[in-house]
């Protein structure tokens, strides 16, 4: 069976059993119908590990993704929870043409994080950029709090939706930043959410980014240009080391910098802190 | 001397800077802004590979009006400021 999913606006599939798809419920609202242009596709089987070498690994928090190329130069990714294998990505160089091999444990590890690898890497040249970021909506217009794990993205997302009215979540923790063909900056719901379910096929323009830092007072300040930029590049998922993703990411950032206001906020994690983000950056 | 491999100049609104893309460079964690003539001198030393203050020197006075001693004297200083970085070897 196969399975079309639209991630702001970019349709890729999935094939697979039965069992895959039972794993695939926060993927239903992106649900889409079959098409021919696909930004890549990616068929899920059971089976054993691949030969490969590593190249680089990425841990955060005991999740483990291991990248490296097996004897044909394809890349290869290997997702651990903690020691054990979930599974293999075997790509085609371009990304195009993917296979993951699944193990008996952790399968829906592996699914989500081969998708979000794919997704990452495969739109990187198409002006598009999957964060690690909560974002909300309010009055019409998106807003994306970014920081290091633990910083309080969605703790402060929360603030936003308990102390502001009109306030949305619409991604707690893996939104996707487009720029359209008419230059706006788009976020975008997506099947990923860390530990939040909110699986919300929905958009907004982007109207504000705010670095958040833990601090004893609240303080708002606009960012610009190279520090503006700075602040962007951590929080977005994707492989630098292969060129032309770091190319797209960059002129995606770089676009997002000139067209988009971008703020640190230090915080305490309060309503005062929601508010006097809010009052700055939404006028 | 020799650039690190690794680093990538990029412009970002109309300025440049130095960032670590590179799997050797991957952890740098940081941004190098550059002025327009240490901009230009890495790119040359890019081109380049192997370099030296003389070398660099030399072909900065061919591009801009300045004498030998002074051309020597920024490059010494801009290589300094990179060796401290980092993004030289």
């Amino acid at each position: 069976m196969t399975n079309y999913y639209k991630v702001a606006e970019h349709v890729f599939s999935v094939c697979g059993e039965d069992e895959v798809f039972a794993l695939m419920d926060n993927y239903a609202p992106f649900s889409s119908s079959a098409s021919d242009e696909v930004v890549f596709s990616l068929c899920v089987n059971r089976g054993a590990a691949p030969d490969y070498t590593e190249v680089i690994r990425q841990d955060d928090e005991g999740q483990v993704i291991i990248c490296g190329r097996n004897a044909a130069d394809e890349p290869v990714f290997e997702f651990r929870w903690g020691n054990q294998s979930a599974g293999w990505l075997v790509c085609s160089s371009d990304y195009l043409h993917s296979r993951l091999i699944v193990s008996d444990d952790y399968q829906k590890f592996a699914v989500d994080n081969a998708l979000m690898v794919l997704y990452a890497l495969a739109t990187a040249r198409l002006q598009t950029a999957l964060f690690h970021a909560a974002a909300v909506s309010f009055k019409d217009s998106a807003y994306m709090f970014l920081g290091k794990s633990g910083t309080g993205k969605s703790t402060h997302a929360r603030l936003w939706q308990q102390y502001i009215e009109g306030v949305e979540l619409v991604n707690d923790d893996n939104p996707v930043v487009r720029i359209m063909d008419n230059g706006q900056a788009w976020v975008f719901g997506s099947p990923w959410s860390g530990k939040t379910p909110c699986y919300r096929c929905v958009s907004y323009p982007l109207k504000g980014i705010v670095l958040l830092s833990q601090a004893p007072y609240n303080k708002i300040e606009r960012l610009r240009g190279i520090q503006a930029y700075a602040a962007l590049v951590p929080s977005i998922s994707g492989m630098r080391w292969d060129e032309p993703v770091a190319d797209g990411l960059h002129q995606t950032e770089n676009a997002l910098v000139s067209y988009v206001p971008v703020w640190h906020l230090d915080c305490l994690p309060d309503e005062a802190a929601a508010c006097i983000c809010n009052e700055t950056i939404s006028v | 001397m020799k650039i690190k491999s690794g680093f990538v100049l990029r412009e970002v609104c109309g300025e440049r800077v130095i960032v670590g893309e590179g799997l050797d460079a991957i952890n740098f964690g940081k941004l190098l802004s550059l002025s327009e003539t240490a901009a230009w001198l890495w790119k040359k030393a890019q081109e380049m590979g192997e370099f030296s203050v003389e070398e660099l020197a030399t072909q900065l006075c061919e591009e801009y009006e300045v004498s030998l001693a002074e051309a020597k004297a920024d490059v010494a200083e801009i290589l300094d400021e990179w060796k401290q970085v980092g993004v030289v070897e």
